[in-house]
């Protein structure tokens, strides 16, 4: 018997089903027409959130995925619709974000006419996606589609692009779906050498000063056992990179802190003094190494990442292991010595002592008239109970976020890193939301970002997302004004900001707002906000010239790192 | 500055729409010129191969080979410093594939 036609949406969406995605953030438009046509049947199988602008939508996605690690999923349209996620799939792309966008296209009849909205989508995400695809045949669409969720979620994941044309959307073929997973021309698990973690374990065994410096790779992986498992039978202690952030709870007496240039002491100092470097789903961004041809002379450097394009790229290793972090890290530990290097473990204890007294203290434990947002920071912290997901934009309330946000739970800490994209801060918390209904999620932004994708109040208050937006408040660019006051004889070229009545803002939203003044007032306001699972934004008005310490300036070792604008840790 | 030399990068690749420019965009995004390119079947079923002739840096040669192998529809890439022959991994490629179909089954 001949089995039905379904048209090219329909195919689209049951495709989708059958890959496991129940969310979908989009905006519709004049070339995706009858995928939302149809998804009007599919109401009560895929949720779709409609975000106020593409960008949003894309930035959701993101944070989505990198909460529930399963690929995030974007309906668009073309021309405007498609280029409006461009930010976001960059983000994607440099973060290693699973997300599958699925972009309208003109009839395919009408490509390269430069007919209404159609843009060569595939030719400008060619650079910045894992796999970009135009689907011109109804009759490639099931495969195109399971391929491009196999490919964003196995290996290093990444952004796909599919390009849809109408004519593919409207056209009818048989409901023909295989799940993807295999590629001839792509591995999505390497197989690990087992000689080179011999050789990993040999080393390891001989050092005297190891560290380990891990990346997003240990969430992605599901490595967090592995890792903790590692660095406790070695007596190592540990650094992390930001988007690495909550894979070791932060109380774990191995985890020494931020790795960079607004990491903590201990992170960058232990890794400048260590004899060998183990460095684990990480890509030894520059904000991690500093300058680059003073990092970590003196030790032996093995590099594990799925990656093999990331092997000595920016850091010579004398062993580089092509590996999934599990994998790699449970043979590893499983060979490995038991080792006391305790000795080596609580030599940090002058770096964490300095810290205290000239950085965290004053940061936290303010004392003039204004507040410090590290003070809002550590109150939130304090007030989940290191229980909530935080996020965070990009600048000064990105680098305080990362540093005095506690963590006990993994997937906890989500930021836009490599790209560094400010205005994604509001939509990924929608989508970190969606993903994690029951969880509390927490942003903390500057009035920068904030007003960067300040449209997506709409969707929080459409979907009544039990969101916490703080934002620390200065009137200012802050982290560039800081650059200013630093490197640029204070200067300070538009970084200024006069911004608008946030009360009415958030009342023509339907959001509760609370205005923080003053310092009295912060915690009962934090523990308010938490009170419920209603959206909600606490606006604080902080220290306008804070600026964020410890800090590596730009184009110097780890090792010389700034205390205040006068002092230099010795 | 690291020495430069003459390179010839050779990749297999799956015959997709499109790879033209994704393997062109690695040499531009490289600022690497690209002094000849040929691109044919490869003489293995479906799989086409690329040969460019560039002059550049062996770092940067590295990059490239690495980077064109992480792309998807990219099966194998190759690099031969000026005059090897560069046509002699046609069988390895060819026993690689089959290795890799039989993992699918």
């Amino acid at each position: 018997m001949k089995q039905e036609q379904m048209t090219g949406s329909q195919i689209l969406l049951e495709t989708l089903m059958a890959e496991g995605v129940d969310t979908i953030f989009g905006y519709p438009g004049g070339s995706i027409m009858p995928v939302y046509d149809k998804l009007y049947d599919y109401k009560d199988k895929l949720r779709h959130i409609l975000v106020r602008h593409e960008q949003g939508a894309i930035h959701a996605a993101q944070g989505y995925a990198r909460t529930k690690g399963f690929p995030g999923t974007v309906i668009v349209t073309s021309g405007p619709g498609a280029t409006n996620v461009l930010t976001g799939v960059a983000d994607a792309m440099v973060d290693s974000t699973p997300v599958v966008v699925i972009a309208g296209q003109v009839s395919s009849t009408l490509l390269g006419t430069d007919a209404f909205q159609e843009t060569d989508l595939i030719g400008m995400t060619n650079p910045i996606t894992k796999w970009s695809y135009q689907i011109r045949k109804t009759e490639d669409i099931a495969w195109a589609v399971s391929r491009a969720y196999f490919i964003a979620s196995t290996g290093r994941p990444g952004p796909v692009v599919l390009d849809f044309t109408k004519d593919a959307q409207v056209g009818k073929a048989e409901f023909k779906y295989e799940k993807c997973n295999f590629i001839r021309s792509y591995i999505s698990k390497p197989v690990v050498d087992e000689s080179k973690i011999d050789e990993a374990v040999k080393m390891l065994d001989a050092s005297v000063r190891p560290f380990v410096v891990y990346g997003q790779g240990i969430l992605q992986s599901g490595a967090e056992k592995e890792l903790a498992a590692l660095l406790e039978k070695g007596d190592i202690p540990a650094g992390s990179t930001l988007l690495g952030l909550s894979a070791l709870a932060s109380d774990n007496p191995h985890f020494k802190g931020m790795l960079g240039m607004h990491g903590s002491i201990a992170s960058n100092v232990m890794s400048q003094q260590a004899d060998l470097i183990l460095a684990v789903g990480m890509r030894f961004d520059d904000r991690v190494t500093g300058k680059l041809d003073t990092y970590c002379k003196d030790a032996k450097v093995i590099h594990i990442d799925i990656d093999p394009s990331e092997l000595g790229k920016n850091v010579p290793v004398d062993l580089g292991i092509v590996a999934d972090a599990k994998d790699a890290l449970s043979r590893i530990v499983a060979k490995m010595a038991r080792k006391d290097r305790k000795a080596w473990l609580n030599s940090d204890k002058h770096c964490n002592e300095v810290e205290l007294q000239k950085v965290i203290i004053p940061e936290t434990k303010g004392t003039a008239d204004t507040i410090n947002p590290g003070e809002v920071v550590a109150t939130v912290a304090e007030v989940c109970g290191q229980d909530a997901i935080i996020l965070t934009d990009v600048g000064q309330n990105q680098m305080l976020g990362a540093r005095y946000s506690r963590f006990k739970r993994s997937r906890s800490f989500i930021s836009s890193g490599g790209l560094g994209t400010m205005g994604f801060g509001i939509p990924a918390t929608i989508g970190a939301k969606v993903a994690a209904p029951d969880r509390k999620v927490c942003l903390f932004v500057g009035d920068g970002g904030f007003q960067m994708t300040i449209q997506e109040l709409g969707t929080i208050m459409q979907e009544q997302l039990g969101v916490k937006l703080v934002l620390l408040n200065n009137n200012w660019l802050g982290n560039v004004r800081q650059w200013q006051e630093l490197f640029f004889k204070e200067r300070y070229s538009a970084t200024r900001m006069i911004n608008p009545d946030f009360e009415k803002i958030a009342q023509a939203y339907g959001i509760e707002r609370v205005l923080v003044e003053k310092r009295e007032d912060l915690r009962p306001a934090v523990e308010r906000m938490f009170a419920d699972d209603k959206p909600f934004i606490l606006d604080v008005h902080i220290t306008e010239a804070n600026m964020v310490f410890p800090m590596v300036p730009p184009g110097k070792p780890v090792s010389d790192i700034m205390l205040n604008a006068k002092e230099w840790y010795k | 500055m690291e020495k430069e030399k003459h390179y010839i990068i050779t990749a297999y690749t799956e015959n997709q729409v499109g790879l033209l420019s994704t393997v062109a965009g690695l040499f531009t995004r490289r600022s690497i010129n690209i002094d000849a390119l040929r691109v044919f079947p490869s003489g293995i079923p479906g799989v086409h191969k690329f040969v460019v002739k560039t002059t550049t840096s062996e770092v940067k040669v590295r990059s490239i080979i690495l980077n064109l192998e992480k792309k998807v529809d990219v099966i194998k890439a190759f690099c031969y410093v000026d005059n090897e022959d560069f046509n002699k991994e046609l069988k390895d490629v060819s026993d690689y594939i089959k290795e890799r179909e039989a993992l699918c089954k």
